[in-house]
């Protein structure tokens, strides 16, 4: 037998003509779990913003669009988002810094109780912060008025800066945690070595390599917190920002155009400072995340350190006293005025209405939770395996749940489902929210938590598999196996960790969220943080209380359960998926 | 035995990785005769890049015959890897056909087509033990209960590993991990063996002993198997025949003794051992037979085909045929006479560069006599038998 050897040097050898081009073969699998991910984003997000959209180009909107940047109201409104989102972001980006520094780098005790404080805010319902802050240091506040006796006015920017970098500022404890933690110590010994101290060393080494690690914190809360509904309807008094405002348009005046040009106006710079941060500053970054660093780094032990440890302390006792307040005021009768124990306040949470919504809410989280998980986890294996061109967009379309703000997504939804579509006198979707819709319109909140919910555990599922030899992949497609019985049985079970924390934030999201559910919750469908809403409107704080403490507890109930649930049953413990030596 | 499975457990104090393959006792799965015919015909594959577009293999054609070991050679980036990766059908090529006795692998996805991989990095399967592995590729072949657990089990006994089937992948050595891979592979019963650099990873000695094991149970299966390595001392010892790759084309294909021995280009030569390339004037080419004046002596020599043709040609002689012997007088200054600039013992061999009018020549010299060694300085003559040297092309491709 003999191998033709090619003739060499022929001038037609420069590229293939196309006529023999190859038929491909189709990974029809695939191919149809591509399309469902993203016929299921674009039916969840991306049509709710077209509606917007629409809306607010209408005659209507566009009038209120216009009047946007004339209207004196108008302005201030937009000047006190943007001062809101600099104060916050600012403040709760050097908090989380302070935090996630002394928790790596300074010699201080009781480290580990720091860590599970700075995280509690997490997990906190909305309103918890904000009604605990005014209980504490409202103008009955028990510490500013029942202890020094001062009047003072928490309503407004400070009650809102202060609420919101306790709720926010553990997003950038654990960005800042883990960019410290995987710095290579040997950086700090060759300035060490080189003469430079410990503070030349921390002004000429480290900050400058978390520069990036800055950016990209305060850009992330700066877009949680010109998010955040709960906070400025509670805490905000006169500082309105843009999304109070839409609340107002939507429930106050009924005038959906204008809701949906303010929610224009809140969407772009929140989208582009997503954008900016997720696909600019995130790529500056120095640090490289994944190398685990050799050795550990010298910790701070001069006198420096207690000034550092006394502020976190401060950070932390304030988390700690504010959810000492909430499950105090669950089992008091008006916390401040009336500290007499009772359990009035859960027997009315547990009756009727209080009772539906917990049930309905929990429920419905159960639901929206493993789907969220799992669509989270095929987007990532989509992303990092699957597709050549076109992944970032894949990507992008499942962050969009996170990018956009809840205010936005619930108008969104309101104006998309609330009513049928109907084009050309044929149905094409029946209405899955508000009151006419079926099932009481819990598809449409169902649908809301799951695109809400899908981004944490699709970044961590893209983490988690970036870590892993993509040959094994491939090994599994050469034994036979197509690439969904692959997804199934090789990647679904390696990245268990990271669809455990998607379940998790997804559950948690999902039973916390507020703003895109307001707009489309109905009487058959009671929601926990709507009813906490209207408690706290109607100055029961008592009962407030109560949910809070009822919502943390089933969230934390149902962490625990998921990590007993998904965790290996072999107990093998951690497998290293390397595939190699 | 038992063995603490906490430990890793060290590859050479290993007794059962150091045992041989008992391929008497273990029935080891025999392809079906005259199948496993892989063909290709003017394969390319380019890429996208920033500057237009990247050809990563070109034209290149091969056949394979059934139960051959075929060895795709040569340093990175020469496309060995993308062409055994088109082949199992993680890439597709972008012009060219691929064919396994006859039918077109193209059309079908990797879990399609009947290879089975064996990977640089093993690719084990962490979340499963040893039999779970192994036992992955049958099971979706609607293998189940008895039979699943014969299959697999002769699969592991055939690879020394029964004692293993409960061990996670992370409790075994390398060595022990090449071979869970390699009895996964097998146990699929493919067509064709594919094999992407599945000893990189593992320390020299148990290289040398897991490569006389792949041959091994290649041979006794029949089955054709392609290897991709970058290692020529591997290429030679294992493979039927050898394509050396080089820019994405193949150089040449032929048996290991006729890749060392007639190389047809100057990279071959190059790639292959050592070589020294030294200036001819060249009277005549014709028939593979060449006249030539080299080191001050016209001689009849050995030429490829293609150095008739060419505008440049130089002779190949391997250090190992260069014989060097001390000059009678320092008078002689032909052709032949140089001086030695280095001589380096390495136990089994003495290697000299001797300075020469034609250049720098290396020569071996092996199992040399204490007294024989030479010293720099030395001046002395250079010689080769006739039918060593290999008169070939230095075109540039």
């Amino acid at each position: 037998m003999s191998v033709a050897t090619p003739p060499r040097g022929d001038a037609g050898a420069q590229a293939p003509a196309s006529s023999a081009r190859v038929k491909k073969s189709v990974d029809v699998p695939t191919i149809i779990v591509t399309t469902a991910v993203i016929a299921i984003l674009a039916l969840l997000i991306v049509y709710p913003l077209v509606r917007i959209l629409v809306m607010a180009i209408s005659p209507a909107g566009s009038a209120v669009v216009a009047k946007m940047f004339t209207s004196p109201v108008n302005q201030r409104i937009v000047l006190n988002t943007v001062i809101l989102g600099t104060v916050v972001g600012a403040i709760g980006t050097l908090v989380g810094f302070l935090m996630a520094y002394v928790q790596v780098r300074v010699d201080v005790p009781g480290k580990k109780v720091l860590h599970l404080l700075s995280l509690l805010p997490v997990v906190s319902p909305p309103f918890a912060v904000a009604t605990a802050v005014i209980t504490l240091f409202g103008r009955r506040g028990m510490i500013t008025h029942g202890l020094l006796g001062a009047e003072t006015n928490i309503y407004g920017l400070t009650g809102l800066t202060l609420v919101m970098v306790l709720s926010f500022f553990p997003v950038a404890y654990m960005n800042f945690r883990g960019l410290l933690s995987s710095l290579d110590p040997a950086l700090d010994e060759a300035a060490a070595n080189l003469g430079a101290n410990k503070w030349h060393t921390f002004k000429t080494v480290t900050l400058p390599m978390l520069v990036p690690g800055f950016a990209s914190s305060f850009l992330l809360l700066f877009v949680e917190s010109i998010a955040d509904l709960a906070n400025p309807l509670v805490i905000g008094g006169d500082f309105t920002v843009l999304a109070s405002r839409i609340y107002i348009a939507i429930t106050g005046e009924y005038d959906v155009p204008s809701g949906a040009a303010y929610s224009l106006v809140l969407l772009l710079p929140a989208m582009l400072v997503f954008l900016v941060q997720r696909y600019w500053v995130s790529r500056k970054s120095v640090v490289s995340v994944t190398g685990k660093p050799a050795g550990k780094p010298a910790l701070l032990d001069t006198g420096a350190r207690w000034p550092l440890y006394a502020a976190s302390l401060l950070v932390v006792g304030l988390v700690a006293l504010i959810y000492i307040t909430v499950i105090a005021g669950a089992f008091t009768k008006i916390l401040g005025i009336n500290n007499q124990f009772t359990l009035d306040n859960f027997k009315y949470v547990l009756s009727g209405i209080g009772n539906e919504s917990i049930k309905d809410t929990t429920i419905l989280a159960l639901i929206a939770t493993p789907i969220a998980g799992l669509i989270g986890m095929l987007i990532a294996w989509l992303v990092v395996r699957k597709m050549k061109r076109g992944a970032a967009w894949l990507d992008f379309l499942g962050m969009l749940g996170l990018a956009v703000p809840g205010t936005v997504v619930g108008i969104g939804y309101a104006i998309a489902f609330n009513t049928p579509l109907i084009w050309q006198k044929r149905m094409f979707l029946p209405a899955l929210g508000g009151g006419a819709a079926m099932l009481g319109g819990a598809i449409a909140i169902v649908m809301v938590y799951v695109i809400r919910s899908i981004p944490p555990g699709q970044q961590s599922g893209i983490a988690a598999l970036k870590q892993i030899d993509p040959s094994i992949d491939e090994a599994s497609a050469s034994l036979g196996a197509d690439s969904v019985t692959t997804f199934r049985t090789v990647t679904l079970p390696l990245i268990r960790s990271a669809f455990l924390t998607g379940l998790i934030y997804a559950f948690a999201r999902s039973m916390t969220t507020l703003s895109p559910i307001i707009f489309i919750t109905t009487p058959q469908t009671q929601i926990m943080t709507k009813q906490i809403l209207s408690e706290v409107d109607a100055g029961r704080f008592g009962n407030a209380f109560a949910f809070c403490t009822l919502l943390l507890g089933i969230v934390l109930s149902v962490m625990g359960l998921l990590t007993l649930l998904v965790r290996d049953r072999r107990g093998a413990g951690r497998v290293s998926v390397g595939g190699g030596l | 035995m038992t063995l603490d499975p906490t430990t890793q457990a060290s590859a050479v104090d290993d007794p059962v990785v150091n045992a041989p393959l008992d391929l008497e006792r273990a029935a080891v799965p025999v392809a079906p005769a005259g199948t496993g015919v892989v063909r290709l015909t003017d394969v390319w594959k380019q890429f996208p890049t920033r500057n237009g577009l990247f050809t990563a293999v070109k034209e290149v054609d091969l056949e394979t015959t059934p139960g051959e070991f075929l060895t795709l050679l040569g340093p990175s980036g020469c496309g060995k890897t993308t062409t055994l990766r088109m082949i199992a059908g993680f890439e597709t090529p972008t012009r060219g056909s691929i064919t396994l006795d006859g039918a077109d692998m193209l059309r079908l996805t990797p879990d399609k087509r009947p290879m089975s991989m064996v990977f640089q990095s093993y690719a084990l399967f962490p979340h499963l033990n040893v039999f779970d592995n192994v036992a992955y590729g049958p099971k979706l072949q609607k293998s189940s209960g008895s039979e699943l657990k014969d299959r697999v089990n002769e699969a592991l006994a055939s690879m020394g590993l029964t004692d293993f089937a409960d061990r996670a992948p992370n409790q075994l050595s390398g060595g022990q991990q090449q071979r869970v891979a390699l009895a996964r592979a097998m146990v699929m019963r493919p067509k064709v063996l594919l094999f992407d650099e599945p000893l990189s990873n593992l320390d020299a000695k148990l290289r040398v002993q897991m490569r006389t094991e792949i041959r091994r149970i290649q041979q006794a299966m029949g089955i054709t198997a392609l290897y991709v390595t970058h290692d020529q001392d591997e290429a030679m010892s294992l493979s039927d025949r050898i394509v050396v790759m080089n820019k994405g084309r193949i150089d040449q294909v032929g048996r290991p003794e006729e890749i060392y021995r007639r190389p047809t280009t100057r990279f071959v030569a190059d790639f292959i051992g050592s070589s020294n390339f030294m200036k001819a004037e060249v009277a005549d080419v014709a028939n593979g037979r060449a006249r030539v004046t080299v080191l001050g002596q016209q001689r009849e020599l050995p030429a490829s085909e293609l150095s008739a043709d060419a505008t440049s040609r130089v002779v190949l002689v391997r250090p190992e045929s260069v014989q060097v012997s001390l000059a009678d007088s320092k008078a002689g200054v032909g052709g032949d006479h140089g001086t030695i600039t280095r001589a380096v013992f390495y136990g089994s061999n003495v290697e000299y560069v001797v300075k020469t009018e034609a250049g720098d020549i290396v020569a071996v010299v092996s199992d040399p006599d204490e007294d024989q060694i030479l010293k720099v300085g030395d001046e002395v003559v250079v010689d080769f038998p006739q039918d060593r040297g290999w008169l070939l092309s230095a075109d540039e491709a």
